[in-house]
């Protein structure tokens, strides 16, 4: 297939309310054409409703919902070249692997000719051309979302969305299909929305990527950007940072700022807007964690181990400071010491990737 | 393996007997079609004869009432689903649960009142001074009350009222079966509401259907007791011609005689029935 126009998407002011639900609230979303916005979220945090509203399967309540910036929130989904991939593939059962992947085009009078032509291409590009007479019941799962995102491309849309497409794949296979998937958007420009609770997958898959919870956008930023400076404490959390604690700012200063953790002194070097005195909680990640023995010269947290277990190519500890427990992974292809459980321990954070959250 | 045995024996002898029960009813009946009316307080006597079958089949007005039965069971069960359909629908995607409940609460009220109670209702409702030509003879609309008792129109309403609960019960289970993504699927690829639903649901429901349409329509076929109090001597369906030759003519060979091609046409038009919808499933696939 050709590469498609990129069109660009902006959700603007974006609300919906089922009954006394809020699901959606002031969602503001502006993605330029050609790229992959990933929302990430627990269940019930309103991405699927926003896409569903993208779609057309769900009325907006209030808001727009831009398409290279005409507004398409109250048009019917028929009419909105908008091509969707579900979660549980949502073939036609009735229809052979060939039918279905005909579908958009015979809704849009292509002729028979022409059909068979752009059938055998989306197959052909999708490695599913020798299943051309299968039914979807006769298929694996990966072969049936493959069919599905060849019946959602071959309609050439301004957008594609992708509604968990992974989501009931098993592991090895999500992972191949993710890397299809990753090269075939770059390939064609196509302008795509996916939702998914799955961390790995938005971050290997986004170049946008907005953490939702409780119907807002939480945070929207690149997602290395996301990975290392989490905003807020739902954001760590849900990109997995076990380590969230209470500090204190020691030192405001013009090009860095001192917090205590515990009585430890970390000194990043950012300026935060935070006054001196104030409370904040702070996300480390485990791999930021770094294990000395409790006689190294550097300053840092002393600690006890609690557990410590080989995980393939890390340690991962867990330690105890004053009641406070702490989760730090040390990498066993580096030769670093082993430190046995119960153990003491000093804790040194690194600087850079320790983050002052917001309230 | 002796234990396993015992056990299916134990398992089938049950059934079989049932089976059995069951069946040679209905067998020592269609016996006696082979027969000749017996002497007042008998039910059959004489040789074996098939003049029966040939009274059956060689009598125009006969044969009009199989094909009556056939052809008005078909056109009402067809009805039934074209009302049940839209109402499994309604039943299962309700956005509020009280509509919902409110059509199962009325389907189990009517599933559950007696027939005759339903037949008089309708007699009430559908007489010359009933609510119906009442309310439309006062708005003006008619100048004189319609005949809605006593032919085929009130019969036939009174029966597809009749094998709505069924139909709807059964296709309940078939809508909800139906993932809502695949029509969604079919609205973002181009096709309107109409289309979907002829398209993409339909086929889908097509062998639920099926089964209710087979099923309603052996429930209409033995329709008995609306065409006897609602059709006023002038519809009759087949079981009405049994009843009236088992008890009216006392001519149990002859009543017989007359189960038993009915039977027969019953099994033959099912049968067609699925044939029908094994050729329609294909023509959807094509």
């Amino acid at each position: 297939m050709k590469k498609m126009q990129s069109s660009s998407l902006r959700l603007e002011q974006l609300n919906k309310t089922y009954d006394t639900f809020q699901a959606v609230t002031d969602v503001n979303l502006d993605i330029p054409g050609g790229s992959i916005l990933t929302l990430l979220g627990p269940s019930g945090c309103g991405k699927t409703t926003i896409l569903r509203m993208i779609a057309g399967f769900s009325n907006v309540t209030s808001g727009r919902i831009l398409v290279d910036g005409t507004d398409i929130s109250g048009i019917e989904p028929n009419f909105r070249d908008i091509g969707m991939v579900f979660q549980n593939y949502a073939l036609f059962p009735h229809m052979t692997v060939a039918k279905n992947v005909a579908f958009g085009l015979q809704m849009r009078g292509v002729s028979r000719s022409e059909q068979a032509t752009a059938v055998a291409d989306a197959l052909v590009m999708v490695k599913l051309s020798h299943l051309a007479d299968r039914y979807p019941s006769q298929l694996s799962g990966g072969q049936q979302q493959r069919v599905a995102l060849a019946r959602a491309l071959i309609i050439k849309p301004k957008l594609l969305l992708l509604d968990e497409p992974l989501g009931a794949l098993d592991r090895h296979l999500r992972e191949g299909l993710q890397m299809e998937l990753r090269n075939l958007q770059r390939e064609l420009g196509i302008t795509t929305v996916l939702v998914t609770h799955d961390q790995e997958e938005a971050l290997y898959l986004a170049d946008h990527l907005a953490v939702m919870n409780k119907g807002r956008v939480e945070q929207l930023d690149n997602p290395l950007s996301l990975y290392d400076r989490p905003r807020t404490e739902f954001v760590a959390r849900f990109l997995g940072v076990p380590n969230i604690f209470d500090a204190v700012v020691l030192d405001s200063g013009a090009t860095g700022t001192t917090i205590s953790l515990r009585g430890h002194a970390i000194t990043l070097d950012r300026k935060l807007g935070l006054a001196t005195g104030a409370a904040c909680k702070v996300s480390v990640r485990p791999s930021h964690v770094e294990l000395v023995a409790a006689d190294d010269p550097r300053p840092g947290l002393a600690a006890n181990v609690v557990i410590g277990r080989e995980l393939g190519e890390r340690t991962a500890y867990h330690l105890e400071s004053g009641g406070l427990m702490i989760e730090a992974n040390a990498s066993r292809m580096r030769s670093v010491e082993r430190f046995a459980e119960g153990s003491a321990v000093k804790l040194v954070f690194d600087p850079v990737h320790t983050v002052v959250l917001e309230a | 393996m002796e234990r396993q045995s015992n056990r299916l024996a134990v398992l089938l002898t049950p059934a079989l007997i049932l089976a059995i029960v069951i069946v040679s009813a209905y067998g020592y009946f269609a016996y006696s079609s082979l027969f000749a009316k017996g002497p007042m307080g008998s039910g059959f006597a004489g040789t074996i004869t098939f003049e029966n079958y040939t009274r059956v089949l060689a009598s125009a007005s006969n044969r009009s009432v199989l094909f009556t039965t056939l052809y008005a069971s078909v056109v009402m069960s067809v009805l039934t689903i074209a009302i049940a359909v839209p109402m499994a629908m309604v039943i299962v995607r309700a956005k509020r649960q009280w509509v919902a409940n409110l059509i199962m609460l009325a389907i189990a009220v009517t599933f559950l009142s007696g027939g005759v109670t339903r037949a008089y209702s309708w007699l009430i409702l559908l007489g010359n001074k009933g609510l119906f030509n009442l309310a439309l003879t006062e708005l003006g609309m008619i100048e004189r009350p319609l005949k809605l008792l006593y032919n085929w129109l009130g019969v036939g309403i009174a029966i597809v009222h009749y094998l709505l609960p069924f139909a709807v019960f059964t296709l309940v289970g078939a809508v909800r079966n139906l993932n809502p993504s695949v029509e969604e699927a079919a609205r973002s690829l181009g096709a309107s509401r109409s289309v979907t639903f002829w398209r993409v649901t339909m086929p889908m429901l097509l062998p639920g259907l099926m089964v209710t349409l087979t099923l309603i329509f052996s429930i209409a076929l033995a329709s008995f007791l609306f065409p006897m109090l609602l059709g006023g001597g002038k519809v009759r369906m087949i079981a009405n011609q049994i009843y009236d030759r088992m008890f009216v003519d006392y001519d149990i060979p002859y009543a017989a005689a007359t189960s038993v091609v009915f039977l027969v046409s019953a099994f033959v038009a099912i049968w067609l029935m699925t044939l029908l919808s094994k050729q329609v499933k294909r023509l959807n696939e094509r």
